[in-house]
């Protein structure tokens, strides 16, 4: 999958988000910039492809702290390999969402 | 966070677009999502959601694939149409006439030819525009089935107008001056006309089954230069059919690639498991 890997920007730019800890679909558009139309239709296509995995937050978990269960996005390993590809690639890329903003999982 | 009407609105109309089947999931995760969103960005947010509705469908296994089983065979289809058709034609002699001068109160079955005709004549009007909006799909086809499969379309157009006259039937015996059952009637009528060319889009232009085992070949996110797109195979062995997901210079029409006699022992075996 790592081999010849060759994302578009905006995938790019999401996986990028997504490997840096923004690991939710609206912390995804807030850092990007992007719309959710965009963000939203792009992760599922992302997952489809095998380069990240979602799991939702367990109910007991958002209850205790009063809010909704979330949908969250993780990078898989051929996620992480594209990804390496990808900023080689677009060396701008690592300019967004620097990784100190990393959000609890 | 607590968001206000509209975008719930919003939310709730969208998810009209997204498929039954994955619905429910759909609006809990743009409900959580929307949850965390500022209430000022709230609405745009959620507009966004239209378009990864269409997506969540058009990403999903074409109706035609699922319902391939029953309607897979040319015959099928033909006997499935005709049917509806006569079911349609007994309705229509039995309703009542649209209220127009000079016409019998009833349409009298000698009729009913005639309004068939005048609704295929329109239909002949509308199908050159439809085959635009749905894209070219002119993959080199054999030679010796063009005949028959001219047929099989002609066919099913003609099967497919006694059934769109019984809707307009009931619909004016129905609701006769209210325009939106005007429209969805001929919403119908334009559905089914897509459905006739969808339909013969996706059959084997040799033997006219429907083409099943669709499988996706090539990975969206990665569209620069790359072909990605379905691949569907005839069930009696006669070729593959490849369908560009995104339209290409190289890549706007599909290919049909016709297998040769050594991979038909492949398919009688597949042809027995069907069985």
């Amino acid at each position: 999958m790592a081999d010849g890997l060759r994302l578009s920007h905006t995938s790019a730019m999401i996986l990028q988000a997504v490997g840096t800890g923004h690991l939710y679909g609206y912390t995804v558009i807030a850092v990007t910039g992007l719309p959710s139309g965009t963000v939203y239709p792009a992760l599922r296509r992302l997952e489809t492809d095998g380069l990240i995995r979602s799991h939702w937050e367990k109910q007991s978990a958002a209850d205790a702290a009063l809010r909704p269960p979330r949908k969250y996005y993780k990078l898989t390993r051929p996620g992480e390999a594209a990804l390496d590809v990808s900023r080689q690639r677009y060396p701008l890329l690592a300019k967004l969402a620097p990784s100190e903003e990393l959000e609890d999982a | 966070m607590k968001s206000g009407w509209v975008p719930n609105v919003i939310l709730r109309a969208a998810s009209l677009l997204a498929p039954r089947e994955h619905r429910a999931e759909w609006v809990r995760e743009w409900q959580s999502e929307l949850w965390y969103v500022p209430r000022r960005g709230s609405t745009r947010f959620c507009l966004g959601a239209f378009r990864d509705a269409l997506w969540i469908r058009r990403e999903r296994p074409r109706a035609a694939e699922r319902s391939g089983m029953y309607l897979e065979s040319p015959l099928h289809c033909l006997t499935f149409l005709s049917v509806l058709a006569s079911a349609g034609l007994a309705m229509a002699a039995w309703l009542p006439a649209p209220r127009l001068a000079g016409m019998p109160a009833h349409f009298r079955l000698r009729d009913l030819p005639a309004a068939c005709m005048a609704m295929a004549l329109l239909s002949g009007l509308m199908l050159p525009a439809l085959r635009m909006v749905m894209g070219p799909h002119h993959h080199a086809m054999p030679r010796p089935g063009k005949l028959r499969r001219g047929v099989f379309l002609a066919l099913k157009l003609a099967l497919v107008h006694p059934i769109i006259l019984c809707g307009f039937l009931i619909q004016n015996r129905l609701a006769p001056v209210a325009p939106i059952t005007n429209l969805i009637v001929t919403g119908a009528w334009i559905w089914a006309l897509r459905w006739i060319l969808l339909d013969q889009r996706q059959r084997c232009p040799v033997c006219l089954r429907l083409l099943t085992d669709s499988v996706r070949i090539g990975t969206a996110s990665q569209t620069l230069f790359e072909w990605y797109g379905a691949e569907s195979v005839c069930s009696r062995g006669h070729g593959l059919l490849h369908s560009a997901e995104s339209s290409a210079s190289y890549s706007s029409e599909p290919q049909w690639l016709r297998l040769d006699p050594s991979w038909d022992s492949l398919f009688v075996e597949s042809a027995k498991e069907r069985r």
